[in-house]
C-alpha cells in the first residue's frame, strides 16, 4: 500500500476523534522527544520501532503492538517507561520519566492516542504518485475562469498574503515575447498592441506568437539543446564519439510534434534522433558509470522523468529510492551487448537484465533484440498511465515561464510539489490534448497568474517556497544575444546548426575565383616543413560596404589580421573558415594581413586561398581574392599584425596549382554561398556555436544535461559584459548600424525607440534627459554606443520581468 | 611598477583568519554546499599562493628532469637504443642531474623539490586532453557532473586573495581555432561550482592588461563617463524603489566588483610592459616566458591561481610525434631561464615559501612504449622505423604515461630534494615510490591548507577534491 494513504485516512480520523483530554503538540511531543527520540524517531528505528508518525506508533515493534489505543495502562509502552527492570525498562539509560509525564502519556494513549493530522516527528520520505490523477477544479472567483487561476486562487485563498497585482500591458507584451519566442517585442509592435483596444489582445497575442513556427522553434531549441544536451561544437564530436540531432530536433519543433512522439522518437531513435540516447563517447576506457548504455540510462530518466539515476548506476542511491539493479536494467534495455552490473566501478559477477523503473504499468521483453526493447521502452515511457512523464515536462515549462518549480529543483521529480493539483492538472491537460506542448505554454500564459506582476525576491527566496506571483528570470544567453542583435541589426548572415532554416536557401552559385598561392615556385621545389609566410592586400574604400565577408583557408593554417585586428585564425585547413570583415574596415586604406604556416614532415605543398566580397549599399560589388596581385613576406608581424620594424621587400605572390586541394573545392563552395546569404530571417543565437560572450551569459557546455541555468550574473561574467571584445564590438557596429537606419532622428526620438525596444516602455522625463544628453545633437557613433551599453547592461534589460 | 604585495607583510595568523572568512564566504554562495573537510591539515600549510607552469602535450622525462643513457644522433643507430636524446648536466645538488639545455633551472634545483615517479592511469587510448583534463580535475571524463578545475577549487574554497584579484587565471592557452578546443574547454572551467569559480582566461600574455582595460577604441574618460551615466539611469529607473529585489542587486554587485578590477591598482599587474628592461628580457620574448612574468606580477598582486601553459595544439610543442629532439631543444630555451628567474624573483620579493610553483605534464614520452608497456593503447607516432634515418626520427614520439616528472619550488616544499625513481632501462617506468594523481593533487591542496577529503554536494552526493576523498599528501615532499 503506498505510504501516502494512511495520511489521508489519519487526517479523517482525527477530525473524528472526540476532544482530546490532553494537548499532543504542547504536552505529548515535548516528552517523546525527550525521552525516546534518540532511538525511536528520524532514521532510527531500534527494536523495529518508530515514532515518527502515529501509523509507525501504531504499528509497533519487532515484538508487537506497543500501544492499545483507548487503554493505556495495558500498553506496553507506559508499561516499559515505568518498569523497575534494568534489562526491559525504557529509556535505557539517562534519566526516568516524571510521575507527571508518565500521567499525561498514560492519559493520551486513553484517549485513544489523538495526533495532529499531518504531524510526523519527522517526515517520511515523499513518494510521488506515478498514476496521472485529475484534481477537481475549485469554483472560478472574480471571473478568473482559468483553471490555473482557478487552482491557485484557491492556493492563495489558504496562505496570508495578496494575491499578486496585475501585469500592465507593456511589461505582459516584453514578457510574452522573450518567453515565447525569445525575442523583444519591436517598437512597432508594443505601439500597435498598446492602441489595440480588444479586450482578447492577449490571447491574440499569445496564439499569434505560437502560430509562428520559426521563431518559436528557434527560441525553444535552445531548451532542448540544454535538455538533450545537443550542441554545434564540443567534446566528443573530434572523433565521432557523438552525433547532433540539431536537424531532427528543429524540424520536430517546427512541427510542434506530440510530445509523447518526440519522445517516442528519441528513446527508440530515427537515424536523426539517435545521437541523443547514444551520449558522449569519449577515446579510451571510461568507468563503468559512464558506458554508453548507463550514459543513456541517466539520460532517459533526468530528461523525461526528472528521475536522477546518477547515484543509483554507482550503487543503491542514498538519496531516493533508485537501485543499482534498476539503473542497469534500464542501460541494458539499451545495451547491444550483455552488460555486467558493476558496484562502484568493481564488477559484481551479475549480468543486467533489461527492465524498466515502473513495472506497476508493463515491463520491458529482456529476450527481445534492442530495437524491440527500445520499442517498448519507448511505449511505457509515454504510456497514458505514465504520470511521472507528463508532470516532468509541464514542471519543466511552468518553471521557465514562471521562475519556479511546481517541483523544485526540476529534475528532483521525486520531492513534494508545493501543489500538487496544479502539477496534476497541467500534466493530465497535455496527455488530453495531443500531447501538445504549446497548448499548455498557452494555458499558462493566459492565466492571470502568469500575467501577474513578478515577485520581489529576498536573499533566501530559494529556502521554504511560497507562492507569490511568477518570478523573474534573466535573459538567456541566447535572448541577451538575439535581443541586442534585434536592436543593432547587426547579427550574423550565416549560422552553425546543420539544419534546413526557410530564408536561408542556397542563391544562385558563386563560382570560385580565388587563386591557390603561396611564397615561392613550387611547382619545381615544395614549401619547406614549417616555413611561415606573411601575404598582404592593401585596398582603398570611399565608403564602409554594408556586408563584407571572406572564405579562407590555408594549408596548413593561418592567422588572419584587417587593419591589425585580429579576425580568425585556424590550424584545421580541410575546414576552410567564414569570416566577417565588415568590424574592422575602415574608410579610407585597408590593409589585410594573413601569416599562412606550412606543416607536415617535409618539404610539401603549401598554399593560401581566400575568397571576399564587400556589398556596398548601391547595390555594387568588390571582390577580394587571394592572387599574384598580393604580396608576401618572410617577416612575420606581431600579435597586433603590426610590422614592427617595416620588412621591406615585399614579391609577389605566386599561384600554387590548386589540383592538390580539389577535395574541398565542395566546402568552399557551400561556405561561399551560405555566406554570400542574407536577407532572411534573422539569425538566431541558438542556431549558433557558443562564444566568450554567451559562455559568459550563462549558456552551458552542453557535456551534462541542463535543465536549470544559473540566474545569478557573476563576477567574471561581468568582466566581460564590462570591457569584453564581443559586446563591444558588437555595440560599436550596432551604433553605426543603427545610425544609418535612423538618419534623420533626434537624439529625443532614438532615446524613445530605444527605450521601447529594450525595455517595452516609454523613458521617463528625466530618463530621457540624461540620455539625450549622452547621445550628443545629432547623436553621434561614441554617444550611442556608450548608451546601448548602459541600457543593455542594467537589470532591467537582463531580466524577463 | 612598485610591487606591493597586498598581504605580504601580515602575519601569518591574520592570514589564516582572512582565509577562514572566505571559506565561509565561499560555503555561502552557489555551485554546492561544502559537506565535508577535514579541520586538521597535516603536515601543516604554508602556502597561499600556487603558479602551475604546464608542459602541455607531454613533457618527455628523459629529455628534461630525468635524463638517462645519452644517445647522441647517428644515422643507423638503432631506435632501442634512444632513452634521451640529450646528454646530463650537473646542477647545484648533488646527485641530481638534468638534461643539457636547461642550465639556468640546474642552478635553481637547490631551491626545488623533484618528483621523479608521477604515473598516469593507463586509460587504453591516449587522447591529450583526456589526460589533461584528468590531471586538472583529478577526474577521468566522462564524468556525471562538470568536474571543477583545479583552480576552481582554490577559488571555491579559499576564496580570492585579494578582493579586487580573480582567485583562477588561467594564462596562454587559446580556447578556439585547434583541433581539441571543445575538449580543453570541458575541464578549463569552475564546473559544478559555477562560472564564478571559473578561470579569466588571458591567452596572450602582452595583450593581458587590455583585460582590464576599457575596451579598445574608448579612453578611459569615456569609460568612466559611461559608467557614470549607468549609475545615474539606475538611480533615475522608474522601477528602482518597486524592484528592490535579491536578484537585481545581485546583479549590480557583480557589475561593480568587475568595474572595481579595471580601476583599481592591482590592474597595473596585468600589464608586463611595466617591467623593467632587464627583468622583460630575463623573462625574454617568448609567450611562455611572458606568461610566467605575469604569472608573477599576478601572484605579487594577490592571485590565488595562476596556470601558465607552453599552450596545448595538437602535433606542436611538447607533442612531439616527429622531429622530437630538435623541437624540446627548442621547448628547453622557452621554458629554462624563465622558470630559473620566476623562482628566483618568487624568493627574493619573499614569497617562495607562501607560492607552491608546480611544473607538470599530462604524462611523459618514450622512443618506443605507447601508453605502459602492454598497454592497449595503439602506437600514434608519424614516423616510425627501427633504426635512425632521419633527424626526423631522433626523439621521443611516443606517449608514456609509466613515469613523469613533476618539479615543485617554494610552498612549504623540501629544498634540493629528489623523490622516487624510474628504471635506468627501458621500460622506464617508476620504480620508487609512485605518485599517482590524486596523491599529487592531496599534495597540493595540503599545501595549500585544504584537506582532500573536501567535498561539496552536486545533485545530492559528495563530491571531493581527490576522487572519492582518497588521495594522501606525499609527507616526505615538506619540509
Amino acid at each position: 500500500m503506498p505510504r501516502f494513504l494512511p495520511l489521508f485516512l489519519l487526517s479523517c480520523l482525527a477530525a473524528a476523534l472526540p476532544a482530546a483530554a490532553v494537548d499532543f503538540s504542547h504536552e505529548v511531543v515535548p516528552i517523546l522527544k525527550k525521552h525516546c527520540a534518540e532511538c525511536h524517531m528520524g532514521d532510527k528505528k531500534k527494536g523495529g520501532f518508530s515514532m515518527n508518525t502515529r501509523e509507525d506508533l501504531l504499528a509497533g515493534s519487532e515484538n508487537g503492538k506497543v500501544l492499545i489505543e483507548g487503554r493505556g495502562a495495558e500498553s506496553l509502552l507506559i508499561q516499559l517507561i515505568t518498569s523497575v527492570d534494568s534489562d526491559e525498562q525504557m529509556p535505557p539509560k539517562g534519566t526516568r520519566l516524571t510521575a507527571a509525564e508518565v500521567q499525561t502519556l498514560t492519559a493520551w494513549v486513553d484517549a485513544g492516542v489523538p495526533w495532529t493530522a499531518g504531524f510526523a516527528f519527522k517526515k517520511g520520505a515523499y513518494e510521488p504518485p506515478l498514476k496521472p490523477r485529475r484534481p477537481l477544479l475549485p469554483a472560478a472567483s472574480a471571473g478568473r475562469e482559468n483553471p490555473v487561476d482557478r487552482i491557485l486562487d484557491a492556493h492563495l485563498a489558504k496562505q496570508p498574503g495578496p494575491v499578486p497585482a496585475p501585469l500592465s500591458d507593456n511589461a505582459f507584451l516584453r514578457r510574452v515575447y522573450l518567453d515565447l519566442v525569445g525575442l523583444l517585442p519591436s517598437p512597432e509592435q508594443l505601439t500597435a498592441f498598446l492602441a489595440d483596444s480588444a479586450p482578447g489582445k492577449r490571447q491574440q497575442a499569445i496564439a499569434l506568437l505560437l502560430n509562428t513556427p520559426q521563431p518559436y522553434a528557434e527560441h525553444w531549441l535552445t531548451f532542448w539543446n540544454d535538455l538533450l544536451r545537443n550542441d554545434y561544437a564540443g567534446t566528443g564530436y573530434i572523433d565521432g564519439g557523438r552525433k547532433q540531432i540539431s536537424a531532427w530536433l528543429y524540424q520536430a519543433l517546427l512541427e510542434n510534434k506530440p510530445y509523447d512522439q518526440f519522445v517516442r522518437e528519441l528513446v527508440a531513435p530515427t537515424e536523426g534522433s539517435e545521437g541523443f540516447g547514444k551520449g558522449i563517447k569519449w577515446r579510451g576506457q571510461v568507468s563503468a558509470g559512464q558506458l554508453v548504455p548507463v550514459q543513456f540510462a541517466q539520460s532517459m530518466g533526468q530528461t523525461f522523468l526528472g528521475i536522477n539515476l546518477k547515484c543509483a548506476s554507482c550503487h543503491d542511491s542514498f538519496i531516493d529510492r533508485w537501485k543499482l539493479e534498476e539503473a542497469y536494467g534500464l542501460a541494458a534495455v539499451f545495451s547491444d551487448e550483455p552488460l555486467e552490473i558493476h558496484r562502484c566501478d568493481k564488477p559484481t559477477g551479475r549480468q543486467a537484465k533489461a527492465s524498466w523503473l515502473f513495472p506497476e504499468l508493463g515491463q520491458i521483453d529482456a529476450s527481445q533484440p534492442p530495437a524491440e526493447r527500445l520499442k517498448q521502452l519507448a511505449a511505457l515511457m509515454t504510456h497514458p498511465e505514465n504520470g511521472r512523464f507528463t508532470r516532468t515536462i509541464v514542471n519543466r515549462l511552468w518553471h521557465r515561464l514562471m521562475g519556479h518549480g511546481i517541483v523544485h529543483p526540476v529534475d528532483a521529480m521525486q520531492s513534494e510539489p508545493w501543489n500538487s493539483d496544479l502539477l496534476d492538472f497541467l500534466a493530465t491537460d497535455l496527455a488530453d490534448h495531443q500531447y501538445d506542448l504549446k497548448r499548455t505554454l498557452a494555458l499558462i500564459c493566459s492565466s492571470k497568474a502568469y500575467q501577474s506582476v513578478a515577485e520581489v525576491l529576498k536573499e533566501d527566496a530559494d529556502r521554504n517556497y511560497t507562492y507569490a506571483g511568477p518570478r523573474s528570470k534573466r535573459l538567456t544567453a541566447e535572448q541577451f544575444t538575439d535581443a541586442i542583435w534585434q536592436i543593432t541589426g547587426a547579427a550574423p548572415r550565416k549560422f552553425d546548426a546543420p539544419i534546413k532554416r526557410e530564408g536561408s536557401a542556397p542563391r544562385p552559385e558563386q563560382a570560385l575565383a580565388a587563386k591557390w598561392i603561396w611564397s615561392g615556385d613550387q611547382k619545381a621545389k615544395a614549401a619547406a616543413s614549417g616555413e611561415t609566410v606573411s601575404f598582404r592586400t592593401r585596398f582603398h574604400l570611399a565608403a564602409l560596404p554594408q556586408t563584407a565577408s571572406a572564405v579562407l583557408t590555408c594549408d596548413n593554417g593561418f592567422k588572419l589580421w584587417v587593419n591589425q585586428k585580429e579576425i580568425a585564425r585556424s590550424d584545421q585547413w580541410e575546414t576552410p573558415v567564414a569570416v566577417d570583415l565588415l568590424d574592422a574596415l575602415r574608410t579610407g586604406e585597408n590593409e589585410i594581413v594573413i601569416v599562412g604556416t606550412n606543416g607536415g614532415q617535409g618539404p610539401n605543398l603549401a598554399g593560401l586561398w581566400m575568397q571576399g566580397q564587400l556589398r556596398f549599399a548601391d547595390g555594387s560589388l568588390q571582390t577580394l581574392n587571394s592572387g599574384p596581385a598580393w604580396l608576401w613576406n618572410s617577416a612575420v608581424p606581431r600579435s597586433d599584425g603590426l610590422f614592427t620594424p617595416d620588412p621591406g621587400h615585399w614579391k609577389p605572390a605566386v599561384e600554387v596549382n590548386g589540383a592538390a586541394w580539389q577535395g574541398i573545392n565542395d566546402a568552399l563552395q557551400a561556405l561561399l554561398v551560405e555566406n554570400a546569404n542574407g536577407g532572411g530571417p534573422m539569425v538566431r543565437a541558438a542556431l549558433m556555436k557558443s562564444d566568450f560572450l554567451m559562455r559568459a551569459l550563462g549558456r552551458p557546455n552542453r557535456e551534462q544535461i541542463v535543465s536549470m541555468r544559473p540566474n545569478d550574473l557573476t563576477t567574471l561574467e561581468a568582466m566581460d559584459l564590462n570591457n569584453g571584445q564581443i559586446l563591444t564590438t558588437r555595440l560599436e557596429t550596432g551604433a553605426r548600424a543603427i545610425l544609418q537606419k535612423q538618419a534623420g532622428a533626434g537624439s529625443a526620438a532614438l532615446v524613445s525607440w530605444l527605450y521601447a525596444f529594450a525595455y517595452s516602455r516609454a523613458p521617463s522625463p528625466a530618463e530621457l534627459a540624461l540620455a539625450t544628453e549622452a547621445l550628443g545633437s545629432p547623436p553621434n557613433a561614441a554617444g550611442l554606443q556608450d548608451l546601448l551599453w548602459v541600457l543593455l547592461v542594467q537589470p532591467e534589460f537582463q531580466m524577463v520581468r | 611598477m612598485n610591487p606591493l604585495p597586498l598581504d605580504s607583510t601580515q602575519p601569518r595568523r591574520d592570514f589564516l583568519k582572512k582565509l577562514a572568512a572566505a571559506t565561509t564566504a565561499a560555503m555561502m554562495s552557489r555551485g554546492g554546499q561544502l559537506i565535508a573537510s577535514d579541520a586538521v591539515i597535516q603536515p601543516k600549510a604554508t602556502a597561499d599562493a600556487v603558479i602551475i607552469l604546464w608542459m602541455a602535450g607531454g613533457m618527455a622525462a628523459p629529455e628534461t628532469f630525468d635524463p638517462k643513457r645519452y644517445q647522441p644522433y647517428e644515422k643507423g643507430a638503432p631506435m632501442a637504443n634512444v632513452l634521451s636524446t640529450f646528454p646530463a648536466i650537473d646542477t647545484n645538488v648533488d646527485g641530481i642531474k638534468i638534461c643539457q639545455g636547461l642550465e639556468h633551472l640546474a642552478q635553481v634545483m637547490d631551491r626545488a623539490t623533484l618528483i621523479r615517479s608521477c604515473v598516469q592511469p593507463d586509460l587504453g587510448s591516449i587522447l591529450h586532453s583526456r589526460h589533461q583534463y584528468h590531471w586538472h580535475t583529478g577526474y577521468v571524463p566522462p564524468q556525471t557532473v562538470a568536474a571543477p578545475h583545479l583552480g576552481a577549487w582554490m577559488a571555491k574554497v579559499l576564496g580570492p586573495r585579494n578582493p579586487v584579484m580573480p582567485a583562477f587565471i588561467n594564462i596562454g592557452q587559446h580556447l578556439e581555432g585547434h583541433g581539441e578546443s571543445e575538449e580543453l574547454k570541458a575541464f578549463t572551467t569552475g564546473g559544478f561550482f559555477g562560472s564564478e569559480f571559473g578561470p579569466m582566461n588571458l591567452p596572450v600574455p602582452d595583450e593581458a592588461a587590455q583585460s582590464v582595460r576599457p575596451p579598445k577604441g574608448m579612453d578611459a574618460g569615456r569609460f568612466e563617463n559611461r559608467s557614470a551615466l549607468f549609475r545615474k539611469l539606475l538611480d533615475q529607473n522608474p522601477q528602482r524603489d518597486i524592484i528592490s529585489d535579491f536578484q537585481r542587486e545581485s546583479m549590480l554587485r557583480s557589475l561593480e566588483n568587475a568595474h572595481r578590477l579595471l580601476s583599481s591598482k592591482e590592474r597595473a599587474a596585468f600589464d608586463i610592459s611595466l617591467e623593467p628592461k632587464e627583468s622583460q628580457e630575463a623573462y625574454g620574448s617568448g609567450r611562455f616566458g611572458q606568461g610566467c612574468l605575469l604569472a608573477r606580477r599576478l601572484v605579487e598582486n594577490g592571485a590565488r591561481f595562476v596556470e601558465v601553459t607552453t599552450e596545448y595544439i595538437p602535433f606542436v610543442h611538447w607533442d612531439t610525434h616527429s622531429d622530437g629532439h630538435a623541437t624540446v631543444e627548442r621547448l628547453h630555451q622557452e621554458i629554462d631561464r624563465p622558470i630559473a628567474r620566476l623562482i628566483r624573483d618568487l624568493e627574493s620579493r619573499g614569497l617562495l615559501d607562501r607560492t607552491l610553483v608546480v611544473v607538470a605534464s599530462e604524462f611523459s614520452r618514450d622512443a618506443m612504449i605507447e601508453g605502459v608497456p602492454n598497454s592497449t593503447a595503439g602506437d600514434q607516432a608519424t614516423v616510425k622505423g627501427d633504426t635512425l634515418e632521419s633527424p626526423q626520427h631522433y626523439g621521443l614520439h611516443r606517449h608514456f604515461t609509466g613515469g613523469t616528472n613533476v618539479l615543485m619550488f617554494g610552498g612549504g616544499m623540501k629544498r634540493g630534494h629528489l623523490y622516487g625513481a624510474t628504471a635506468e632501462e627501458r621500460p622506464l617506468v617508476a620504480i620508487k615510490d609512485p605518485v599517482s594523481i590524486p596523491d599529487l593533487h592531496a599534495t597540493i591542496f595540503t599545501a595549500m591548507g585544504i584537506s582532500p577529503k573536501t567535498a561539496f554536494d552536486i545533485e545530492g552526493r559528495p563530491f571531493y577534491a581527490t576522487i572519492d576523498g582518497t588521495g594522501r599528501a606525499v609527507r616526505d615532499l615538506f619540509a
